[in-house]
């Protein structure tokens, strides 16, 4: 059973609907707030009993909400100045939480990274960006469709190697990966910061618990892959 | 008998692959706009119509070299001839029309009427003959009179497309150009009968009806020559009211061809951008503006060989003001998609509006006139995606599932969400690419092992294999490489650069 995380989605609409149900099968809890009052009723009617009517604007309002260090906040207002508002008076008091807002225009995306939001997906870059990959280069757009789909059969996986692993104190050259059917694509080194490593730069990192590796494989391979990753842990 | 050899040679040519391919040719290379080599005849026709020309001209006060004569009194004249006579043969078929009526006999159990379906089969080769066009190129063959040779020059009609535009917007205005003539031709009959009358007898310079109709005419039209003028109050007075008719008429007529020309002038531009497109071997029908496209369109404009169809013409105007090339037209409309070249160029079609209705029907209509046209469509959402691929999409965007899949990937995975997002966005150390193993390369009959891809800092993702091979992930080292095998990699771009200059481009 994993541990229970929290999701504030401010704003509710037909993406935050989707958003929202695909939280709970991740086994989040979510709270849902609007400052409309017909969206508010949407969103109780659809079984969200912690849903709340507020005024967005209002910083006390939003300084009364129990958001703890952990939790996430998704800005998905369909008000794309009301978004990058709220983004900004969120990102004024809640600034160890990762905010993740949802942008329909180039413009908006800027302002919104500017604003504070921690990750921008920019609805219609993504597509744009498939459409140019489609001509361009499309097996692997094919690939990444794959990827990105919801019935794929190969697709990537991150793994936070476990204390007492067979992983940890390895180092990456020295690891088969192939053997998994897998292809290592890149790592984060807990002691090098948060940033992603990618595999084609070729550096040879030593393998610690606590740093993530990122797969390419089959999603067979890759479950059994973690099923010995956790294998002699005691 | 004689009509039984006619029906069956009609059947013969029916079923000669050889006869319709070559008439295909030539109806291709001499009536298909969006033929590519018509392009070549055409210049080459212009070519000997404009020598034709310049030897008529220089040879009025020079003497002109025989060579020239000869090419242009024969070789010119037999070469006008051979066009004439195609462009009559590939008008239609005759044999077609003798197998259908042919059909319809035997199917009625009726006599077939050779002679009368003869006749109907001539009768449309009649038509082609009488119509202007074939009348102009019939005058150009003529070479025993030097000065109907002149006439050649009409004979760029045929290529010159403003002047035939012109035409067209004229024929839009018919009725009124039609009544100002009348107008026109009352007000100088009118009034050439009025000066005649006048001053026939006092006038030295009016000596018959037809110097004073002459007046008129150059009266109304305000050239006045001034060889004819009128001598007399009245013939003045005439003169006065004719000149003001002829200034009325004349702003009448402007105002008409001005107003047919505006009206039209939408049209117009729009036609000339298809035609450009159409010249293109691999184009892009963009339908539907909005953000996703102006974000495309920044990142790929693909060679400027695409145009974008908006139904409403303020969008139109935005999308041109915006810098993007625009038509106003209604992609669901069979007409409208069928201008552009199917039979010849690789398109693909983008449905990019967000309207699934719409674009469920742009998709089939698409597909209804060519299967190959490769459609990509946006769908508002995963119930709708079994709907486009029976319409025959070949590819679906859902915008909303895939910015959800990324923002949940972000939170649960968020290393992945960057290498996902690298990927997306093509950045650098996440360059995924494909590499075509070409016949010649030096790739050919390699092993993956071989090749050692992770000391070239690369990643071998997997190898597309043509033929029913199949997608290969993860292929092993002793995976032999062949001919057309796509491999796709991963890695900085400058790695990726680098084998390619090895093994394709021989830079070792």
């Amino acid at each position: 059973m994993k541990n229970k995380k929290h999701a504030w989605i401010f704003g509710y609409n037909q993406q935050s609907r989707s958003i929202a149900a695909s939280l709970i099968a991740e086994h989040f809890t979510i709270t849902i707030i609007e400052n409309d009052e017909k969206k508010f009723q949407n969103a109780l009617f659809d079984g969200y009993e912690h849903s709340m009517l507020l005024d967005v604007t209002e910083d006390l309002e939003l300084e009364k909400l129990d958001i703890k260090q952990d939790d996430w906040i998704l800005c998905l207002m369909s008000d794309e100045h009301l978004n990058v508002f709220l983004t900004l008076s969120l990102h004024s008091y809640c600034t160890c939480n990762k905010i993740i807002a949802i942008s329909h225009s180039i413009y908006s995306t800027q302002k919104l990274k500017m604003a504070g939001a921690n990750e921008v997906i920019d609805i219609y870059q993504v597509s744009a960006n498939r459409i140019h990959n489609i001509f361009e280069k499309p097996i692997a757009t094919k690939l990444i469709e794959n990827f990105i789909s919801t019935d794929h059969e190969i697709s990537f996986k991150e793994f936070t190697i476990p204390k007492n692993s067979f992983l940890h104190g390895a180092v990456i050259n020295e690891v088969d990966f192939n053997k998994f059917g897998l292809i290592f694509t890149g790592m984060i080194d807990r002691e090098l910061g948060d940033e992603f490593i990618f595999a084609a730069t070729n550096i040879n990192h030593k393998l610690d618990s606590g740093d993530i590796i990122i797969c390419i494989g089959k999603d067979e391979d890759l479950a059994k892959f973690e099923k010995y990753l956790h294998k002699d842990i005691v | 008998m004689f009509s039984k050899y006619i029906v069956k040679l009609a059947f013969g040519l029916y079923n000669s692959n050889r006869y319709n391919n070559t008439k295909k040719f030539f109806y291709d290379i001499l009536e298909n706009p969006n033929y590519n080599y018509k392009k070549i005849v055409d210049i080459f026709l212009i070519i000997l119509i404009l020598f034709s020309i310049v030897e008529l001209i220089y040879g009025i006060k020079n003497s002109i070299p025989a060579w020239m004569h000869i090419f242009d009194y024969y070789i010119v004249t037999i070469i006008f001839g051979i066009e004439y006579l195609l462009r009559l043969w590939v008008h239609n078929d005759i044999h077609k029309i003798i197998i259908k009526e042919y059909e319809t006999s035997q199917y009625l159990k009726s006599k077939f009427n050779f002679y009368a379906t003869l006749l109907k089969a001539l009768n449309e080769k009649w038509n082609y003959i009488k119509s202007p066009a074939a009348i102009i190129d019939l005058i150009a063959i003529i070479p025993f009179y030097r000065e109907f040779r002149i006439l050649r020059i009409f004979k760029l009609l045929r290529y010159t497309q403003s002047i035939s535009q012109f035409i067209d917007v004229l024929k839009t205005k018919r009725f009124e150009l039609m009544t100002l003539f009348l107008l026109l031709i009352f007000l100088i009959g009118t009034a050439g009968v009025a000066m005649y009358a006048v001053e026939g007898n006092i006038n030295k310079n009016i000596n018959s009806l037809f110097d004073a109709i002459y007046w008129a005419l150059i009266t109304t039209s305000t050239v006045g020559y001034g060889d004819i003028s009128p001598v007399t109050t009245m013939g003045r007075i005439i003169s006065m009211i004719v000149i003001i008719n002829g200034l009325v008429l004349m702003a009448f007529a402007t105002s008409v061809i001005v107003s047919a020309f505006l009206e039209k002038l939408g049209e117009i531009k729009d036609n000339r951008i298809i035609e450009t497109i159409n010249k293109e071997d691999k184009f892009v029908i963009i339908c539907g503006y909005g953000q996703m496209v102006k974000m495309l369109l920044r990142q790929n404009n693909f060679e400027n060989k695409y145009v974008i169809l908006e139904k409403d013409p303020e969008i139109t105007r935005q999308i041109t003001k915006d810098g993007f090339n625009a038509i106003t037209d209604d992609a669901s409309r069979h007409d409208v998609l069928a201008k552009f070249n199917i039979q010849y160029a690789d398109i693909s079609l983008l449905c990019l509006g967000n309207n699934d209705v719409e674009n469920i029907y742009i998709t089939l209509n698409a597909k209804s006139l060519s299967k190959d046209i490769k459609v990509i469509a946006r769908v508002s959402d995963q119930s709708m995606k079994k709907k486009f691929i029976l319409a025959g999409a070949d590819h679906i965007i859902i915008p909303n599932q895939t910015a959800n899949i990324m923002l949940l990937t972000s939170i649960n995975q968020p290393a992945v969400y960057s290498v996902l997002h690298a990927l997306l966005a093509g950045k650098n150390a996440a360059y995924l690419d494909e590499i075509k193993v070409l016949s010649y390369d030096k790739l050919v009959g390699k092993s993956i092992g071989e090749l050692e891809f992770k000391t070239k800092k690369l990643l071998l993702i997997g190898i597309q294999r043509q033929n029913n091979g199949g997608f290969i992930f993860n292929p092993s080292a002793s995976t032999i490489l062949e001919p057309n095998d796509i491999l796709l990699i991963m890695g900085l771009k400058i790695s990726v650069e680098h084998f390619v200059n090895t093994f394709q481009r021989g830079l070792e």
